[in-house]
């Protein structure tokens, strides 16, 4: 299951699709303190994406997936109030 | 599983991407054309990723991707569209219709696979 | 031959016939543009199919015909007589070569100056061969052109665009920005833009182009995109490009080296057109446009308020650069600001005020227009009054298959409503009471009746087709196929006139294909072995077709040397099909039907004709799902004879009614035999197995609700209904609830849920309205083998 909601906590795995957009954000409409977990997840679409960057839930584990991980969580952490910019080193 | 419909009017072509696609351990669903993808797409197949030649007989590529995105569960499905090196209209025309790219015959297995790759995420 | 060549070549014969026959007629009516079409669509199957092969000759040639057929069919050229003359000896050409190719598998020593000059005259109209630059190599012999910085550089962290900057100028290398901007619909179009950028090679920098103003949570239509993306990347501008080959539209890529980032951080860089004048007048020539800048213009905005308030502090350069950047965006908003000489606070108000003043709400987007309705595209039966090819005295309607298909089901549901009216008859007896009026409905039933099953019978009569479709393939294929064996051989063709309807005729193709290339391959000897045999040189292919009552049989037979039963039987026994029993005891017939099993036709017997990855087993697979049957007659030394057996129409199907478990099933009649009752007592039980007897012979019995699982306890007293049905010319009893009347019914395939049931073949409306599940007997046979 990409896709597993409980009470305040959404856990996301594996290969997030779009099918999963509409689940999720009817979620994080109703819950008040979402946290999200994005451990196992490999891929998030484009619209969970702006799904967590519109309601700006708690992440609350990194993705061990590289591309996410270093690319996309500070894009996630920037808008919610992290530190804005990350370090990354030229090349 | 990810499963693949091919439609195309050319029994070789859909033989040969078919067996491309087999050895890679893909499921195939195969269609003579629009008309007949569309029938098995009501039927309940639903495929994880569409690849449709442009030019056929009873309905072309450009209506049948039209009419499929239609079609239940069919929304957000991947749809390639099988041209040739001249069809640069018939590219943008397949766009506006709700295709998501295209591949250019001959289609060569690495290519083909990669594609897919590119297009369905997780495949 | 490889099974795809095989493929190709069969296909390429049915495309060529159909260039010949377009052309032909397109030189006397060169305004139709469906016959343009017809003719450019087979060009140009043909033209993508043989690209799978190593043929550049043939691709090449199909090509340039292609492209002259386009040029027709786009209406820039008009077809004159020249052009079809060098289209027919371009497919003429063709032909031969593949007449080569079937025997040799390589096109002629001759194909490459005999295409060429062709493609030279197919060109010619077009004006001439198209001289072959490519772009991309001149490019990349120049090396690469470093852009000017784009605005939207802001988009990035100044104090990372100066690190990498001068570390680009210290390796003097260079670096592709990317802005990726999509399109609100691209979800619909199962774009993934996160997707595709996770596949940038060699990612350095990330940065998200947000929203103007996020919609209220409320508001938020999660399928629309809303965000776009800004990225560095080492990657080279091929690979980008290959990447973002299908989103031209929505991608921006430059490349900068160190210099150039430099000179933007400074605010040295000249402004670029597109910050001004230029983007104002796109803002006003789209809209859908103006949205995007605007979003562009708020993301850079928003950055630059980033960096003011966490930098505390911002001088110099960068601060130069932080107020270059905001008076473009402002510019792209239509509100120039003045930041000529600007300090933190100033600019911190200024980019403040824009922030709050200049926001597109939702309700601003205009609603995308819905795309045109696609232009009706009614298929065109055209008078053929004009045409001087048509025959005289008979007029012909050329119909769309689809039309006589509707007709057909029409008539199904004509049949249907017809049936009603003797419930109806029962129901006014019965409940009203009234013989008068139930009689009175009788006769008007059976005054309906006729005229529903003459209906029935004239629609049927459309759908036929003379067998002499399905023979015409024939005399070309032995001819070659002969040819190339060595052997002499003569077809003889009978009953060409039969009709059948045109499913039977079409599904009969490929089971007779194989048949006679079976023949040909294995069947007839050489005229040498033949002659030493006794017999006459030339062998004898005999195809024949006779309808019998409402069947058609269709036999081929040779005379050539007869299949061995004891090899069969050997072989088979070999293979583990048989036991040793069966090796001893089968008759010689029996043996000869061995040939069927799956798995007796393998690798040691394929041979380049006719091993084309099907066995005979394949042959009567694909005559029983039509509903029918094969059988095959053999003498050693004399000839085979193989004899299919299909209904005359596969539209209509008659199936006897019987209950389980109080649900009613049809079963097809033909494979029925009788009906019987016998005492509970009677059924015995042989090895695990229900068994009867009849006349002496042990009949094997099925209890049908089992094997559909369905809960159902005979009553212990009662006599026990049993069908006998033949599969393969075994008998097998169905044990049933009860029997029912036979029905004539329309078969409709399954559909839903129920698709991918097996068990059945179809479903049929009942007078009655009720739905009729038609078992497809085979599956059900297994399943209670598997159930045992």
């Amino acid at each position: 299951m990409p896709l597993e909601l409980s009470e305040t906590t959404a856990t996301l795995s594996d290969v997030v699709t779009v099918d999963e957009v509409e689940p999720l954000v009817a979620w994080l409409r109703i819950t008040s303190k979402p946290k999200v977990n994005l451990r196992r997840c490999n891929h998030l679409h484009t619209g969970a994406l702006q799904a967590l960057l519109l309601f700006q839930p708690r992440i609350t584990s990194s993705p061990t997936d590289a591309f996410l991980a270093t690319q996309v969580l500070p894009l996630l952490r920037g808008s919610s109030g992290g530190p804005v910019l990350p370090e990354s080193e030229p090349p | 599983m990810t499963t693949v419909m091919l439609v195309d009017d050319s029994a070789t072509m859909l033989m040969s991407l078919k067996s491309i696609l087999t050895k890679a351990g893909y499921t195939v669903e195969t269609a003579g054309h629009g008309k007949e993808a569309m029938d098995k797409l009501s039927k309940g197949v639903k495929p994880n990723l569409i690849i449709s030649d442009v030019n056929m007989p009873q309905m072309d590529g450009i209506t049948f991707v039209r009419e499929a995105r239609k079609a239940p569960g069919m929304r957000f499905t991947p749809m390639l569209m099988l041209t040739t090196e001249s069809e640069q209209t018939k590219r943008n025309e397949a766009k506006t219709a709700g295709a998501t790219g295209w591949l250019v015959k001959p289609v060569a297995p690495d290519q083909l696979l990669g594609v897919i790759k590119q297009v369905v995420p997780g495949a | 031959m490889n099974p795809l060549l095989a493929q190709f070549l069969a296909e390429a014969a049915d495309l060529l016939s159909q260039v010949d026959e377009g052309l032909l007629e397109l030189e006397r009516d060169p305004s139709d543009p469906e016959l343009v079409n017809e003719v450019f669509r087979a060009a140009h199957t043909f033209k993508g199919s043989s690209g799978l092969f190593d043929f550049p000759e043939l691709t090449r040639l199909t090509h340039a015909a292609e492209d002259l057929l386009d040029a027709v069919r786009s209406g820039k050229l008009s077809l004159d007589s020249g052009m079809t003359d060098d289209l027919l000896a371009a497919f003429d050409l063709i032909r031969g070569w593949l007449a080569h190719v079937t025997t040799h598998e390589r096109l002629p020593a001759t194909a490459g100056p005999a295409g060429q000059s062709l493609i030279v005259k197919l060109r010619g109209p077009l004006g001439g061969e198209q001289a072959t630059v490519n772009p991309d190599v001149a490019a990349a012999l120049a090396g690469p052109v470093i852009d000017r910085a784009p605005d939207w550089l802001a988009l990035f962290d100044p104090e990372w665009l100066e690190k990498t900057a001068t570390w680009l100028s210290s390796t003097s290398a260079t670096m592709r920005f990317v802005r990726f901007t999509p399109d609100q619909g691209c979800f619909f179009r199962a774009e993934d833009p996160l997707h595709l950028v996770s596949q940038v090679p060699a990612l350095a920098k990330l940065d998200l182009i947000q929203p103007f103003e996020w919609p209220p949570a409320e508001e938020y239509d999660e399928y629309a995109c809303l965000i776009g993306f800004a990225l560095a990347t080492r990657a080279a501008r091929g690979e980008l490009d290959y990447l973002f080959r299908y989103v031209p539209d929505q991608i921006e890529i430059v490349e900068l080296n160190g210099d150039a980032i430099h000179r933007y951080v400074a605010g040295e860089e000249p402004p670029q057109p597109r910050a001004d004048e230029a983007v104002v007048a796109a803002v006003a020539q789209s809209h859908t446009e103006n949205l995007e800048l605007a979003r562009d213009a708020h993301a850079i905005l928003a950055a630059a308020q980033r960096s003011l308030a966490l930098e505390g502090s911002v001088s110099g350069v960068r601060l130069s650069a932080v107020a270059r950047s905001v008076a473009a965006a402002a510019a792209a908003l239509g509100v120039p600001v003045d930041t000529a000489d600007p300090d933190v606070e100033t600019l911190k108000a200024q980019v403040a005020n824009l922030l709050t003043e200049v926001r597109p709400t939702p309700a601003d987007a205009p609603p995308t227009p819905p795309p045109p309705p696609p232009a009706e595209r009614a298929p065109v039966d055209r008078g053929r009054a004009d045409d001087p090819g048509g025959q005289v005295g008979t007029r012909i309607l050329k119909v769309d298959q689809e039309k006589v298909d509707h007709l057909m089901e029409l008539v199904g549901e004509l049949n249907v409503a017809k049936n009603g009216l003797t419930f109806l008859a029962d129901a006014a007896e019965e409940e009203f009471g009234s013989r008068v009026l139930s009689r009175r409905i009788k006769d008007q039933y059976s005054g309906l009746h006729r005229i529903a099953e003459e209906l029935q019978a004239a629609v049927m009569d459309v759908r036929m087709l003379p067998l002499s479709v399905a023979f015409s393939r024939f005399p070309r294929l032995i001819r070659d196929l002969s040819r190339r064996l060595g052997k002499t051989v003569e077809l003889v063709t009978e009953g060409e006139d039969t009709m059948a309807d045109k499913d039977v005729i079409e599904a009969l193709g490929d089971p007779l294909v194989h048949l006679v290339r079976n023949s040909l391959d294995h069947g007839i000897e050489t005229s040498a072995d033949r002659e030493v045999a006794g017999k006459p040189p030339a062998a004898r292919i005999t195809l024949t077709a006779v309808a019998d009552g409402d069947a058609v049989i269709v036999e081929i037979a040779d005379d050539g040397r007869g299949i061995d039963p004891a090899k069969v039987k050997h072989k088979a026994y070999e293979k583990g099909l048989i036991s040793e029993e069966e090796l001893e005891t089968l008759t010689d017939s029996d043996a000869v039907d061995l040939v069927f099993r799956p798995g007796f036709s393998t690798a040691d017997q394929v041979s380049d004709l006719s091993g084309r990855g099907v066995g005979m087993d394949a042959v009567r697979a694909s005559v029983e799902k039509l509903g029918g049957a094969v059988t095959m007659r053999s003498q050693l030394g004399r000839g085979t004879s193989t004899r299919l057996r299909l209904p005359l129409s596969m539209a209509v199907t008659q199936v006897m009614v019987v209950s389980v478990a109080g649900q009613r099933f049809g079963i097809p009649v033909d494979l029925v035999v009788e009906t019987v009752r016998v005492p509970s007592a009677e059924l015995g039980r042989v090895l695990h197995q229900d068994v009867v007897v009849l006349r002496g012979e042990v009949v094997p019995v099925i209890d049908l609700a089992r094997a559909l699982d369905m809960p159902w306890t005979p009553d212990p007293a009662a006599d026990r209904a049993i069908l006998i049905v033949s599969m393969h010319g075994q008998r097998v009893g169905l044990l049933v609830e009860q029997f029912h009347r036979e029905v004539d019914v329309i078969l409709k395939p399954m559909e839903g849920l129920l698709a991918y049931a097996d068990e059945f073949s179809g479903t049929a409306l009942l007078g009655d309205g009720l739905v009729l599940l038609v078992l497809n007997m085979k599956e059900v046979l297994s399943l209670a083998a598997r159930a045992q």
